[in-house]
């Protein structure tokens, strides 16, 4: 199931709420200070939630939490060989993901090298990405004792399972939601800002993310024998925004349904496009997946004191590959990598004698080509694209690309705006005009929260019904 | 308090929502898309187990959500509303029905000619877009045209011609077999700005006819449209051609088979007012319905026929099931002003096979197998051929060759789109038509469960045969598989 579905926003959420209700209802009469019953529902349902896409694979799922849980116990219990057990439990979430994601992959590489090896055809199952990150993430950090360890397997089972942010991440942290997986309170205000929350990453999605994937496909889906270089621009730049407001959209949604429910998810996207660099872009990108490497490979590894080079290799190498078992997107790591390590030589040194405007149109620019890597998983397209990019296309521009950029005219404005920190600006603005008239002030920003919320969620609706194109492109890393 | 306020107000929205899609009773046709809404799957353990049932099922509830069309209509008016619109452009002129037929000079006279080049003086001038699905929407305001974009090469076509030579073949030599491929209007008012967004079709059906045995006839519907370009011979709000175009390619045929023929003086004139057609809601645009037009159509005069009708029952993957006792009834439905299904004012719909018993005695029997374009054909030939059998070429369960020896039929013409002809779908089904013997088989299990039986759907309904359109929405540029619909392929 995915967060902009219909049946999801009028079936699945509205009976969850209920039943949840229900379940803290029970909770309270048993006067504990628990939410064993509120969790019990929440499990429940992110149970059904991946078995909605997944009715066979969810046994997989259950099963590598209950190995994680085992393992976990022994970490915690063991006084010496703590280490080997850390290691084989990471060995083998390492080896399931590696079956069920790499191995076709590894197949068809060896293949392609000459070696003669059946190609497995094994289906990714949904999500899988996120939650053996997210189990990693538990193990060692039960091994450097930075969180306890989970005794209630039913607890460690909500946690990687949540539905919220189970398929596309948030990458969440063991250690931010294991007080509140316990204890959690949740009020108006949190509430108000979780479904707040929802409904912009909602609109993100459905509004501006589904629009610029037509155009995408108009451009970038079919045969290049007629792509002319606008249309290879207009093309890829829609893609840049599609996976901008398509994947934070879906963050938006996991992070204002967790607040709905207690839980306080950290920031996963920071305005990645007002970057002015491309490591100050990663800073901002799908923070979870970048501090999760940080902290446990590139530190690990020896960080900045030892072999820096090999570590910051290393670790794009895996950023790329995380992304998909296709050779493009370790191309699209390294390719990052190596302008993190260069930018770190010379750009980052003379930053502040440069302005700002060039830099941003630098790092835009890097990004962009970033995802021309990024979109074409057969290498002959790529290059053709990248032909017709560069200007070696038959014509410069036609009809269809203007028209693509005449006819959505307001939609790319919108892009380009909320792709800005506006409503950071306009709040500070209001602020400063209505300084001094409180109750003003909250009269507008009420209205003004209220008139957008209803607007995104009607017209959400509207663009969902007969919507054709809707899978969230995270969903399958 | 605030924070109350927000989620009291919240809620109770969401709730209002949830109420009204989950109580009210479910849609079940949608009147913009012209096609029967999404049902409820049945449930198998496999269905299950494979993920389709549970696919389904959330697809089933966003496509036959309450109010549907409501909220197709907001969401059109909204994309529609993204556009930017300079000051000035809505003045640009437009003159399809006004103008001379200019283009007539250009074109080579049909019989046994070649088929000229065509030039655009209708619409050449016109302001276009791109609206979904490729589609090109032409011009503003109450002549709005929504055009198909053709995505096929030159080279293409070839199966269609072999699908004419197999049945001059196996027809042997009593029988005449006429094959012709009707273009679709984007050949015709295909703006320049928006050339690059088509494929021009003429080649192809050069191509096609090109590859016809000696003993097959072409029949130049292609000239004869051409030539009559300024006229309303497309409809502009759906994909079919207009009953005045089928009649100038029925001209065509006639005059290519040798047989007599009537021309618009000896037919009443009908017209279905305020007709939005079947690119509403393909393009989505909104344009398109604002931009209604006059159905039509034209009845003869004077001349006794009975049309009699097999029908054939279908299940929802459009699969033959079954097949109804012949039955008399009349060969035109006439449809009420406004309504958008008036295009299946000949015969009612497809899936039948259709038998006029002409007053005409020349001892001329033509059978047509054809797709929806060709339902407009026969209506124009009861003067030409003493029995008219009409055929669909996904609905037909007889030998075809025993129905020819059968009914004495003289003549077989091949009616259909260029994109039914491009994409071999013609040639696929009408082939078997020379060896099935006749039996209506339950039918298989379709291949890989119900997704592969959605890439086999067509939208065509009872009320509106609508072939071809999301198999062939291929946006221009793809070189040579119009037939797959390159517009579904989802990234994620």
């Amino acid at each position: 199931m995915v967060f902009s579905d219909l049946f999801f926003l009028f079936v699945f959420l509205p009976a969850f709420f209920v039943c949840y209700m229900v379940g803290a209802g029970i909770d309270r009469l048993m006067r504990s200070e628990g939410n064993a019953a509120k969790n019990m529902v929440l499990v429940v349902f992110s149970l059904v939630f991946y078995a909605w896409g997944e009715p066979v694979y969810v046994l997989l799922m259950v099963a590598s939490v209950l190995l994680n849980y085992v393992v976990g116990l022994l970490i915690a219990r063991r006084r010496r060989g703590r280490r080997a057990v850390l290691v084989a439990g990471v060995v083998c979430n390492l080896a399931v993901l590696a079956t069920f994601k790499y191995l076709g992959f590894l197949a068809s590489t060896l293949l392609g090298l000459g070696v003669a090896v059946e190609v497995p055809s094994i289906a990714l199952p949904i999500g899988i990405s996120f939650y053996t990150f997210q189990a990693l993430s538990y193990l060692v950090d039960v091994y450097r004792r930075e969180e306890p360890v989970q005794r209630k397997f039913s607890d460690l089972l909500l946690y990687i399972s949540m539905f919220p942010q189970l398929i596309a991440g948030p990458i969440v942290r063991y250690g931010t939601v294991a007080r509140e997986l316990e204890r959690r309170h949740v009020s108006a205000a949190d509430f108000a800002d979780g479904a707040f929350r929802f409904l912009i990453g909602l609109g993100k999605k459905v509004i501006v993310a589904n629009q610029m994937s037509e155009i995408v496909d108009q451009f970038l889906v079919v045969g290049f024998d007629s792509l002319t270089t606008a249309g290879a621009w207009v093309g890829i730049v829609a893609f840049t925004f599609q996976i901008y407001f398509d994947f934070s959209g879906y963050s938006d949604m996991a992070i204002g349904m967790a607040r709905c429910l207690g839980f306080h998810f950290k920031e996963n996207f920071d305005h990645p496009y007002c970057c002015s660099s491309i490591t100050d872009f990663w800073r901002r990108w799908h923070i979870s997946l970048g501090s999760f490497f940080r902290d446990y490979v590139y530190i690990p590894m020896g960080g900045n004191r030892r072999h820096q080079a090999v570590n910051i290799l290393v670790v794009w190498f895996l950023t790329g590959l995380w992304h998909g078992a296709s050779w493009n997107f370790v191309t699209w790591g390294l390719y990052f990598g190596l302008i993190v390590m260069a930018e770190k030589y010379t750009l980052l040194r003379v930053k502040d004698r440069i302005p700002a405007v060039v830099l941003h149109v630098y790092s835009l620019a890097a990004v962009v080509v970033g995802w021309g890597i990024f979109y074409f998983e057969d290498f002959g397209a790529m290059l053709r694209f990248f032909h017709a990019f560069a200007g070696g296309a038959v014509a410069g521009y036609d009809f269809v690309a203007v028209s693509a950029l005449t006819d959505h005219f307001w939609l790319w404005v919108a892009a380009v705006v909320f792709s800005m920190p506006v409503r950071r600006g306009v709040s500070a603005l209001t602020a400063r005009m209505l300084s001094g008239h409180a109750v003003a002030l909250r009269g507008v920003e009420l209205t003004a929260r209220l008139t957008l919320s209803l607007a995104l969620l009607v017209l959400s609706v509207a663009l969902l019904v007969g919507a054709t194109n809707n899978a969230f492109i995270y969903t399958r890393f | 308090m605030d924070k109350k306020i927000y989620v009291t107000l919240i809620v109770a929205v969401f709730v209002a929502f949830t109420v009204v899609f989950d109580t009210l009773p479910r849609s079940t046709y949608s009147e913009l898309e012209k096609r029967e809404l999404k049902k409820f799957p049945p449930f198998t353990a496999d269905s299950l187990k494979n993920g389709s049932f549970t696919a389904e099922v959330s697809s089933w509830f966003s496509d036959s959500e309450p109010y549907r069309d409501v909220f197709m209509a907001l969401s059109m008016k909204v994309k529609g509303l993204m556009a930017l619109t300079l000051p000035g452009e809505e003045t640009v002129r437009f003159h399809a029905s006004d103008a001379p037929a200019a283009a007539a000079d250009t074109i080579a006279e049909p019989a046994g000619g070649e088929m000229g080049e065509y030039v655009n003086n209708v619409t050449a001038d016109e302001n276009a877009k791109i609206a979904n699905a490729g589609i090109i929407v032409v011009g503003e305001g109450k002549k709005v045209r929504a055009l198909m974009a053709f995505g096929g090469g030159a080279k293409g076509g070839g199966s269609y011609a072999r699908l004419a030579n197999a049945y001059g073949r196996a027809l042997g030599s009593g029988v005449t077999v006429y094959c012709m491929a009707i273009p679709i209007a984007s050949e015709f008012y295909c703006p320049d700005k928006a050339r690059s967004a088509t494929r021009p079709q003429l080649p192809v059906i050069r191509n096609i006819y090109a590859q016809l045995d000696e003993g097959v006839k072409a029949v130049d519907a292609y000239s004869a449209l051409a030539a009559h370009a300024g006229e309303d011979i497309y409809l502009r709000t759906d994909h079919h051609w207009a009953p005045l175009g089928a009649y100038y390619a029925a001209q065509a045929f006639a005059r290519t088979a040798g047989v007599p023929f009537r021309d618009l003086k000896s037919y009443d004139r009908h017209v279905v007012r305020r007709f939005v057609g079947s690119m509403y809601g393909y393009s989505k645009d909104i344009s398109v319905k604002e931009a209604p037009e006059d159905f039509v159509y034209y009845t003869p005069r004077g001349i006794n026929y009975t049309t009699t009708y097999q029908n054939y029952t279908i299940d929802e993957h459009y699969r033959v099931t079954g097949v109804s006792k012949p039955a008399r009834g009349p060969f035109f439905y006439h449809y009420r002003d406004g309504n958008g299904g008036a295009y299946s004012t000949f015969m009612g719909s497809d899936a039948k096979l259709t038998v006029v018993k002409t007053g005409t005695a020349n001892g001329r029997r033509v059978l047509i197998i054809k797709d929806s374009f060709g339902n407009a054909l026969p209506g124009y030939l009861f003067f030409s051929f003493e029995e008219v059998h009409v055929v669909d070429f996904r609905y037909f369960k007889k030998n075809v060759k025993a129905y020819v020896r059968d009914n004495h039929i003289t003549d077989v013409l091949f009616a259909c789109n260029i994109f039914n002809a491009y994409s071999g779908a013609m040639n696929r089904n009408c082939m078997r038509f020379l060896t099935q013997d006749g039996t209506i088989t339950p039918p298989p299990p379709l291949p890989g469960g119900p997704h592969a039986a959605d890439s086999l759907k067509r939208p065509a309904s009872p009320t509106a045969p609508a072939d071809s359109l999301p198999r062939h929405h291929a946006p221009a540029r793809q070189p040579d598989s119009s037939a797959v619909a390159r517009q579904a392929v989802p990234k994620a």
